[in-house]
């Protein structure tokens, strides 16, 4: 069958965009929810989050991080084919008037979520903020790539302060959330500072929503590798969530096990595949 | 009356050094000559006496079949066992033959029952391989006209695909919805190649193929389309998404690296063939001395694929031996091949090392009662004494629930308290024109009454399809 690529370009030295014909996601597609492609017949089932689904194509945002998403960006180019494509997977976010929402984020899944999420929530007549984090001038994507568009207040910031606020979407909400009233936030990204966001609106009682990310197989239920423990209990991460209520969340060994599960046998396959791409001249 | 042999005809398997180091088949099945030997073990018991027939869930006419091998007829063989039961080659290895057909054999009273299964195998694998199946199912292209009607079929277990092959040839149209990359539920993701090599399975899809049935995978249905959609389009739709969500212990240390579901760990060695990393992209991580807990064909599985991962394996069971569920065949080859038994064992903590990997299980260690339960088997009780199992990786295998997607979606779908579909004697659920069987309707069960039940809802359907037509 086959699933065709339609676009890809770089955002920055890191990630990339790629965009796939997948008509039978795109039509049912919702904010929160996910999508899971194999490369080829011997690849990995890969679960992605959704920066757009519009005719009948799904957009994502794509960190080169390991051996999968290194030879989507070297080896596959508009016109292939990616071998498997599927979803929508895991819950919508209830799409509402909240009043005041904000989307956070400081890393490739969360600024494609930081998007889709807005974008929907604005439809709905929120006021939308926006803060997105990159580490520095040389890694912010491109304009049209980024939250801008959907947000009413919008914040860029760099760790570096090379380009827009100096510091983190941390600091952002802090001050947000002292000067202002924020209804609700919702944040993706790296999993540390979803804990830490946790943390810091807790004592507020703001509710807060966060893409728990964990290392999935099916994305489906039926296996548990994405069992996570919310509220003491076990949930799967691709069938509950991915969106938890991120006070909830027992964020220790979800970080954990998102980082050290399989980490031998990455880095190993990164390395062998660096070497076939520096054989063939690629880099 | 033909002569009483008390053993059976042995059927060849691979040496337990060599097989331990490969995923190729432990059992090498009869040739000819040897399946007409065990073959004229069979004292042909009248049709409708003959207990075996009684003791298989599908009712297939065994000693109709047995003489037919008997005098070399392979291909009236097939024809028998097609009456009533489609994939031979895969029940033929995969049923749990001790305590059905084979269970109920009268030889087995004074001796060996008859190898019903194997001979089952062997009429299928020989057919396939000297293009008699092909003949047979030349027979039936005739009646693949597709103009009856549409049919969906949600899930590509043995349930699915036996009810849209049968629907197909009756005459419809069918489509099969499977939210994986590759159908066939259970056989394809679950039950190892030393057990059921692929190649079989990729055989009946190709033959579903040519009866005109189309496989649409990467589609979950709930999700990627509705079963509101589905009822639109088609005129009747059959469930058979099975009962693929594993049960995990709910005891500290569940989230703990290295501890698997076995639906987890076999998803990654069968589905993904995490055993030829980096060949295959998708990873496995095991250490060198594996705990398994459970002691059903899914345990069995883990335990002998850990195993052939270079793993010392124990499983570690909570009931005592004769409780076990797995096949007897499987627990055979488990022991040959060096699984280590624990039994009256009931986890109660995982321990982890300083980096959340786990190190060690706590047990609680069990003691049995006279009394039984429903299901028969012996009540245990805790004593109250604990002992540590040393487990540098840990593979759950204590049952499976239905999934929840297609009902937490179709909310007019009544369940059942376990989460199992609501079915009446036409295997139709609470939506009118939605019918469903197999893992989704009983639970965890087995590959032949799933497809039995897909064979009933097949004819079901076909009646309420006529019945909505005659009407319209
Ligand atoms: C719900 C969800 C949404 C995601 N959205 C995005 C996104 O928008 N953009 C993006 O770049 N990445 C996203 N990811 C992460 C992405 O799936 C992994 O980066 C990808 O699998 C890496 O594969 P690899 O072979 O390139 O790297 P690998 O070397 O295989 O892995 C590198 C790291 O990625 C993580 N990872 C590996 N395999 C998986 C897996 N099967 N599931 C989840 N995480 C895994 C691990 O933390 C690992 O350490 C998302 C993950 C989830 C669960
Ligand atoms: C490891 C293991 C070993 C076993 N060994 C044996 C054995 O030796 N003998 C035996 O008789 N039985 C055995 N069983 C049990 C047997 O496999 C099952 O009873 C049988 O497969 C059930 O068939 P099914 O068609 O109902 O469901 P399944 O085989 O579970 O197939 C269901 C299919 O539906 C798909 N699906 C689920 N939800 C959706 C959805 N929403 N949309 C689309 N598709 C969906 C799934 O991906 C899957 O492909 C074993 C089970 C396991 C797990
Ligand atoms: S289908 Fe299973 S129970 Fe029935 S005869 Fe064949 S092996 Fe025996
Ligand atoms: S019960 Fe045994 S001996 Fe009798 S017909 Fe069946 S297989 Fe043959
Ligand atoms: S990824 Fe398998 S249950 Fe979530």
């Amino acid at each position: 069958m086959g699933y065709r690529i339609t676009a890809k370009e770089d955002l920055s030295p890191i990630d990339y965009f790629v965009e796939v014909e997948a008509p039978h996601v795109a039509k049912t597609w919702k904010p929160g929810q996910f999508v899971v492609f194999i490369l080829h017949e011997r690849g990995e089932r890969i679960p992605m989050s959704v920066y757009k689904a519009e005719n009948g194509r799904i957009g994502m945002f794509i960190r080169k991080l390991g051996k999968t998403s290194m030879q989507l960006y070297y080896e596959y180019n508009p016109g292939d084919e990616l071998w498997s494509f599927v979803g929508p997977l895991g819950k919508p976010i209830k799409v509402k008037n909240y009043g005041r929402v904000a989307f956070v984020s400081d890393a490739v899944c969360g600024q494609a979520e930081n998007y889709a999420t807005l974008k929907a929530m604005r439809e709905a007549g929120n006021h939308t903020i926006s803060v997105q984090t990159f580490e520095d001038r040389e890694r912010v994507y491109p304009e049209k790539f980024l939250a801008r568009e959907v947000a009413d207040e919008y914040y860029l910031t760099t760790l570096d302060g090379s380009v827009g606020l100096k510091g983190h979407y941390l600091d952002v909400v802090k001050e947000l959330i002292e000067k202002d009233k924020v209804d609700v936030i919702f944040a993706g990204g790296k999993l540390g500072s979803l804990a830490k966001l946790a943390e810091l609106t807790r004592p507020y009682g703001i509710p807060t929503y966060a893409t728990v990310r964990q290392i999935m197989v099916d994305g489906t239920g039926m296996c548990g590798s994405c069992r996570v423990l919310y509220d003491g209990e076990v949930k799967f991460a691709c069938r509950d969530g991915p969106v938890f209520d991120a006070h909830k969340i027992d964020w220790e060994d979800a970080i954990r096990r998102n980082a050290e599960r399989f980490a031998e046998q990455e880095r190993l396959a990164k390395e062998r595949y660096l070497e076939y791409l520096r054989a063939k001249g690629v880099i | 009356m033909p002569k009483l042999i008390k053993e059976r005809v042995p059927t060849p398997e691979r040496p337990v050094e060599e097989r331990v180091k490969d995923f190729g088949e432990v059992n090498l099945g009869y040739t000819f000559e040897l399946a007409v030997k065990e073959a004229e073990r069979c004292l042909q018991c009248p049709e409708n006496y003959a207990p075996c027939i009684k003791g298989c869930p599908v009712h297939i006419n065994i000693p109709a079949f047995i003489a037919k091998i008997k005098e070399g007829d392979i291909k009236g063989a097939l024809r028998i066992i097609w009456n009533d039961n489609t994939l031979p080659a895969i029940t033929g290895r995969v049923c749990p033959q001790e305590d059905q057909c084979e269970g109920a054999c009268v030889v087995g009273k004074v001796g060996d029952a008859v190898n019903i299964g194997k001979l089952e195998r062997f009429v299928a694998d020989y057919a396939r391989k000297h293009g008699i199946e092909e003949e047979l199912l030349c027979e039936f292209e005739e009646t693949c006209t597709g103009e009856r009607g549409k049919v969906a079929v949600v899930g590509a277990g043995p349930a699915g695909l036996t009810c849209a092959g049968e629907l197909a040839k009756m005459g419809y149209k069918v489509t099969i919805f499977e939210a994986l990359h590759k159908p066939g539920g259970v056989l394809i993701y679950g039950i190892p190649e030393f057990r059921l090599p692929k190649e079989i399975l990729d055989h009946e899809l190709a033959k579903l193929k040519r009866l005109g049935v189309e496989v649409k995978t990467d589609h979950v249905v709930g999700k990627t389309v509705t079963l509101e959609e589905l009822l639109e389009e088609y005129d009747a739709v059959f469930i058979g998404t099975g009962a693929g969500t594993p049960k995990l212990l709910n005891i500290p240390g569940i989230l703990l690296d290295r501890i698997y579901s076995a639906n987890e760990f076999l998803t990654r060695i069968n589905l993904m063939k995490a055993y030829e990393f980096p060949e295959y992209d998708t990873p496995i991580s095991i250490g060198k001395k594996t705990v398994v807990i459970g002691a059903g064909n899914t345990a069995m599985d883990a335990a002998r694929s850990a195993l052939r991962l270079g793993s010392e394996v124990t499983i570690a069971y909570r009931r005592g031996r004769e409780d076990m569920t797995a096949r007897a065949e499987e627990i055979q080859h488990a022991e040959e091949e060096g699984v280590k038994f624990e039994f009256f064992l009931n986890p109660v903590e995982f321990i982890g090392d300083e980096n959340g990997r786990v190190k060690a299980v706590k047990f609680e260690k069990m003691r049995p009662l006279e009394e039984r339960d429903a299901r028969g088997k012996r009540k245990i009780v805790g004593t109250g004494e604990y002992v540590t199992l040393e487990a540098d990786t840990v593979i759950i295998a204590i049952g499976l629930e239905p999934n929840k997607i297609i009902t937490e979606e179709a909310r007019g779908l009544k369940t059942n308290p376990n989460g199992t579909l609501v079915v009446d004697e036409n295997l139709m659920t609470s939506i009118p024109g939605v019918f469903a069987g197999g893992d989704a309707i009983r639970g965890e069960a087995t590959v032949i009454l799933a497809m039995g039940d897909g064979k009933r809802a097949a004819k079901a359907i076909d009646e309420y399809i006529r019945s909505k037509k005659a009407s319209a």
